[in-house]
């Protein structure tokens, strides 16, 4: 196997003979959400990324110890094993929130080959109205307390907010998105207008200002572990995460529309040709799509609230994860939500204490190491 | 060939005379910055046009030459604070960009279609965070109060000169370079990559030098804007504006290498002069009060992104061509009959 | 042999479209012997402004290159209509235009909004006319590009704002190259605006982002039984400025910062940042300068990860704000809060009720940024920093200009030579200027309490810190670089608001 595009397909498209391609595809990747290739073998392709794993998993374990290399404010994980658990844990939970946002953005890309800029901006908007609903349901704007917040006080705000979110993917996608399909650039662009004037209109109507969704306060509690503190808000979020990812592989693997929608993936000419409806299948994905995008967005109110900019934050957020994961593919958002969600826990807490502000660069540039190194991400194919 | 060349010549001795009876202000402030916006866009039509690359770093490039005129002309603020003369600092940026240009373009190479998209995007806002966290040479203050070299400053219309002598070189260079082998070669790998491979053509290099040449035209843009906006920070290289270039490039027609400045022209003229829309004054209540009030300028700008991006997928250029069909079908089908794919091969 | 006659079409455009642009002004300079220099007289809305703006910038030769030739006042207000403050666009204009209705018998053109303009603004005889409103987004490019609209364009001769730090940098840079405006700054807070790039004809009224936290640290040292602390605080010349501010005045005061943790612009997940902090047993107190939606964000991680808030142990800058207890519960009360332009509402002397009633009187309700947008009592938004940062401003060119009997020849020297050496006698305290023409301000140090009656947390002040200077002792100079993470030198030394801290009991000041 060579490092770039698996087989030197990126320009499969040009090969002539659907077949061949599509014969192909199947045979390497059994189809973008069902991949049987292992992380091992994805991470073993390449040797440099062994080795500077490694390096970084020997890092963490034992040599970033306050005591004698440099100082971290973690220590190393023998040394202080709670706060790598709680590191550990941290970049779980982050990751949750991160594959259900990702995940609607995946799905839309992985069918319809659109770069849905428009993905924060829904995010964003199901926030906001889930925020609004809560209030309206608690019966009042301000200092809530989780005790006020009952279970139900979450779920429906978050449903009303995703309903919202998803009706407006569909809009878009029927209006706007239809007629031009597989004009990769133009989509995106039209989305990106879309985005902006969502965008403009957001800050007009809700203001500048931060706002906050409650957790429900049945999940507020904490609990101790290792001698750290953790809070059970943060694992709920996880619970959700896990709860969509659960239902989106059952619409996915389970239900005819699910099949069709990752046939269409594989071979979508051939799907049209088979006399299946494709534009009710495309309106489907767009509105599945958007709607995680929508509980992702309750959710990340929750987490870190809502304000101008969080929309661009939680695209380029998608973004990332998909791009590292493969876009398109499901299986690979989750491992792209796993990874980004690991280096942003773990790059601020194990580098050396005097450039912990360099995290976020590390992030970045372990992106472009994955793209150097696999154009299509980790489990991606190419188009 | 000979009407397209007077059209532009056209153009170009109207830019030339311009001064002659613009404002202080729309030829200072306005066209100048149409001239810089349109020139890093043109690198990116380039690209996009030659080479079917669809690159979000040109932008990058454009602002790291901004950062470096900043970090050696600065004696205070922020930065290394160098202290150098203006030109030999042009001179160092312009080699900074072109050698990084080379490095983004030789790491990209092998990645085509949406996955380049993503990467230069990638790189983009490395960049950003880079020099948002890296103080040694800006933090997100940036380069504040950089002085032009004495030549232009205060003399905005000395810089309008100088804009418009870079632009006429990039128009002339990626013109010259189309008919070039190198050129020709270019497409070759834009249309048909394998077998140009197979005819033994280096298709991962071809690509580079495209990008480094263009990365030389975006870097020179940088240079004579942070000559005449005085201050660049990271939020200037940030996603917004990255994504700004590419609305330009797509909204003035990417593939053609006049769209560039005439996607400039329609974007910083919207942002100055489309700040409500007309005869919207009559229409009043919630719609003008909250949805269309004039501070929600951007809805108008997102509005007409999407009627642009709705009406043509090759930008102004391609509504332009429509209307022209419209009134000669004869030239039209032939226009048709070799027009490129407009969206660069993104299929 | 490719399409030739599009080509051609499309120069053709492009000429047309280019002499459209480039005449555009012109046609308008024909309009403008006949149109008189009331702003909003007519019944539109937001369009008057511009129409006005774009006539009285036709003529280029006449009034901006002649500076001796200013006869009016063409005012352009630098509002902030995008970005993370885009919603306090209201309020800038409001500020601003308060200002005039009370010292200029100016009239609002609408009664529900600022942004309409204004009408009949005179002082001394000179007619201040609103010629363009700019639209920031709290970027110093976009604020470069607004302001040489506002100047260039339409021909401003003063200019009130901007709003907030980078732009503010940017425009005095501006200044610099533009001696025939007069700039005023809004409520941008950024230190070098002043203390390094010391425009001659740029002015603050306001205190810069490490003179609003004056006095929290000295508290915390005094009151609190502070003597080591930790600073988290956003990576960036905000975040830098505020807990500079701190660090300054709580070393002075003999405590000693033990921490610094700076989180990157755009963090979502603050508990790695939060971990690295002591834990509550290492360390007497905490300072946090983290805003938009990390202010909640990093408090909750903090939570979850160091225990619950025990409000003696924090302090914050202006983003610590009773809101924080809406997510966070009422735990966080007793905690610190450093000043911002006006005070918060507990305090009531009879300047500030008349200043607030002023507010009321002059429009029936606004939209600011604390509202959200939704209409609502004006003096909420007059109450505010942003709006009265604008009004001190334009409260003092009114007071100068009055004071120079309407003089704007020469550059207007006298009247910048009167900004320089003024005393503006502010409802929430005076102000002067230093020789950077930075004011040298009263601020405040307040806390968060609970409010018995309602069981809501409330801002109360416990202190007002008069007359606080950029330099802090000298601490910072125009030698000094720019705050960053941690080159705050961290000494003790004597500032001279220490001991002279009027303490507020109930919302009278103790003087």
């Amino acid at each position: 196997m060579t490092l770039f595009g698996a087989t030197g397909r990126p320009y499969g498209r040009f090969q002539g003979g659907i077949t061949v391609s599509v014969v192909q595809d199947a045979q390497l990747h059994e189809g973008a959400f069902g991949e049987r290739r292992n992380l091992r073998s994805v991470v073993g392709a390449v040797g440099p990324v062994r080795l500077t794993t490694i390096a970084i998993g020997l890092w963490i374990v034992a040599l970033a110890d306050r005591s004698w290399t440099t100082e971290t404010s973690a220590g190393s994980a023998i040394a202080e094993p709670g706060e790598f658990l709680v590191t550990l844990l941290d970049g779980l939970t982050f990751a949750g929130l991160l594959f259900v946002v990702a995940s609607g953005f995946t799905l839309i890309f992985g069918l319809m080959r659109t770069v849905n800029m428009a993905h924060g901006v829904i995010f964003l908007l199901s926030g906001y109205l889930a925020i609004e609903v809560q209030q309206a349901m608690v019966g009042q704007e301000r200092n809530i307390e989780p005790e006020q917040v009952s279970l139900f006080d979450w779920i429906f705000p978050t449903l009303v907010g995703a309903a919202v979110a998803a009706a407006i993917g569909v809009v878009m996608q029927q209006l706007l998105l239809r007629w031009n399909q597989g004009e990769d650039l133009r989509q995106a662009i039209i989305t990106m207008g879309v985005a902006v004037i969502l965008a403009d209109q957001m800050l007009a109507q809700f203001g500048g200002l931060a706002t906050t969704m409650e957790w429900p306060g049945a999940t507020v509690h904490f609990f101790e572990i290792l001698g750290e503190r953790y809070a059970t808000s943060r694992l709920f979020m996880l619970a959700v995460a896990l709860g969509a990812g659960a239902l989106l592989w059952l619409w996915l693997n389970r239900t005819r529309m699910g099949i069709v929608i990752r046939a269409g993936v594989d071979d979508q000419d051939m799907v049209r040709a088979l006399g299946i409806n494709v534009n009710l299948v495309f309106a489907a994905t767009f509105f599945v799509g958007s709607f995680l995008a929508g509980v992702g967005g309750a959710m990340g109110a929750s987490f870190s609230g809502a304000a101008p900019g969080a929309d661009g934050q939680w695209l380029l957020n998608s973004l990332i994860v998909v791009i590292m994961g493969g876009l398109g593919s499901v299986k690979g958002a989750a491992a792209g939500s796993l990874l980004y969600g690991t280096v942003v826990a773990f790059a601020p807490a194990y580098l050396p204490r005097d450039y912990t502000f360099y995290s976020v660069i590390v992030t970045f540039v372990l992106l472009a190491v994955v793209l150097v190194a696999r154009p299509h991400g980790l489990f991606g194919k190419a188009s | 060939m000979r009407a397209r060349e007077g059209a532009v010549l056209l153009v170009g001795l109207f830019l030339v005379a311009l001064p002659l009876f613009g404002t202080d202000f729309f030829v200072g402030s306005i066209m100048t910055r149409v001239l810089m916006l349109g020139l890093v866009a043109s690198s990116l039509v380039f690209l996009s046009s030659q080479g079917g690359m669809v690159s979000l770093a040109n932008w990058l490039v454009f602002g790291v030459a901004g950062f470096a005129v900043g970090n050696m002309v600065a004696t205070s603020g922020r930065g290394l604070k160098l202290g150098w003369a203006p030109w030999p600092s042009m001179v160092v940026a312009l080699v900074i960009c072109t050698a990084l240009a080379w490095v983004i373009g030789s790491l990209s190479a092998k990645t085509t279609e949406i996955y380049f998209l993503m990467l230069t995007l990638t790189f983009a806002v490395i960049g950003f965070f880079f020099f948002g966290q890296v103080t040694t040479f800006s933090g997100f203050g940036g380069m504040t109060g950089i002085d032009p070299p004495a030549f232009f400053d205060d003399h905005p219309i000395r810089l309008y000169y100088g804009a418009l002598a870079c632009s006429a070189l990039a128009y002339l260079s990626f013109r010259a370079i189309e008919r070039s082998p190198f050129g020709l070669a270019l497409q070759g790998v834009r249309d048909e990559p394998i077998r140009m491979a197979s005819l033994g053509f280096d298709v991962p290099r071809l690509r580079t030098f495209a990008f480094t040449f263009a990365g030389f035209f975006a870097g020179l843009a940088g240079v004579l804007n942070i000559w005449w906006n005085g201050q660049i920070d990271p939020t200037s290289i940030g996603i917004g504006p990255t994504l700004d270039l590419l609305i330009i490039a797509v909204i003035g027609g990417i593939m053609h290498l006049e769209g560039a400045w005439l996607g400039a022209f329609i974007f910083v003229g919207a942002n100055v002069y489309l700040r409500e829309i007309p005869g919207l004054g009559s229409i009043g209540g919630f719609v003008q009060e909250r949805v269309l009030a004039q501070e929600r300028f951007n809805t108008v700008i997102g509005l007409l992104l999407l009627l642009i991006m709705v009406a043509s997928p090759d930008g102004a250029s391609g509504v332009l061509a429509r209307i022209h069909s419209a009134i000669r079908p004869n030239a039209s089908a032939k226009r048709r009959a070799i027009t490129i794919d407009p969206t660069g091969g993104y299929k | 042999m490719k399409m030739k006659a599009h080509r051609r079409l499309l120069a053709a455009f492009a000429v047309l479209a280019l002499l459209a642009g480039a005449c555009g002004s012109d046609d308008a300079a024909s309009t403008d012997a006949t149109t008189d220099t009331s702003v909003a007289a007519e019944d539109s809305s937001g369009e008057s402004v511009d129409e006005t703006a774009e006539e009285s910038g036709a003529e280029p030769a006449d009034d901006a290159g002649n500076a001796g030739g200013d006869t009016s006042i063409r005012l352009g207000i630098m509002g902030e209509c995008e970005g993370p403050f885009g919603g306090f666009h209201e309020d800038t204009v409001a500020g601003t235009t308060l200002a005039l209705i009370n010292g200029a018998g100016a009239t609002s053109t609408s009664a529900t909004t600022a942004l309409d303009g204004f009408s009949g603004a005179n002082v001394a005889g000179v007619d201040i006319e609103l010629v363009g409103i700019g639209c920031g987004d709290d970027t110093a490019d976009r604020a470069i590009q607004e302001i040489r609209t506002l100047v260039e364009q339409q021909n401003a001769n003063v200019v009130i704002g901007p709003l907030s730090g980078d732009e503010g940098i940017a425009i005095a840079n501006y200044a610099l190259d533009h001696p025939e405006v007069t700039f005023i700054n809004g409520i941008a807070g950024a230190q070098d605006a002043t203390l390094h790039v010391q425009a001659p004809n740029f002015f603050r009224f306001n205190g810069d982002g490490a003179q609003w936290n004056a006095g929290v640290g000295d508290v915390a040292f005094r009151e609190g039984g502070w003597r080591t602390a930790a600073v988290i605080a956003d990576d960036y010349g905000f975040g830098w400025t505020s807990s500079a501010g701190f660090v300054a005045d709580f070393c002075a005061a003999g405590g000693d910062v033990v921490s610094y943790v700076y989180p990157p612009l755009g963090t979502t997940d603050y508990s790695s940042f939060v971990q690295q902090l002591p834990d509550p047993d290492e360390v007497d107190g905490y300072f946090w300068v983290v805003g938009g939606t990390g202010t909640n964000a990093a408090l909750e991680a903090f939570v979850n990860a160091k225990g619950d808030l025990d409000g003696s142990q924090h302090a914050g800058n202006l983003f610590f704000n009773p809101g924080i207890a809406a997510a966070l519960g009422n735990d966080i009360a007793g905690a610190y809060v450093g000043g911002f332009a006006s005070l918060p509402g507990d305090i009531v002397t009879p300047e500030i009720s008349a200043y607030l009633d002023s507010a009321d009187a002059a429009w029936e309700s606004l939209g600011g940024g604390l509202s959200g947008g939704e209409a609502d009592s004006p003096s909420v938004a007059l109450g505010f920093g942003f709006a009265y940062g604008y009004y001190v401003g334009t409260l003092a060119l009114v007071e100068a200009l009055d004071a120079v009997g309407g003089d704007l020849s020469d550059n207007h020297s006298a009247l910048r030579a009167e900004l320089s050496s003024m005393t503006v006698e502010a409802p929430y305290g005076s102000v002067s200027l230093d020789a950077n023409r930075q004011g040298i301000v009263d601020t405040f140090v307040a806390q968060l309490v609970l409010d018995e009656a309602s069981g809501e947390i409330v801002q109360q002040t416990v202190a007002i810190v008069p007359q606080v200077d950029q330099t802090f002792g000298g601490t910072y100079s125009a030698d000094t670089a720019p705050p960053e993470r941690d080159n705050t030198d961290c000494a003790e030394r004597s500032l001279p608001w220490h001991g002279n801290t009027i303490p507020v009991v109930d919302g009278v000041p103790q003087r």
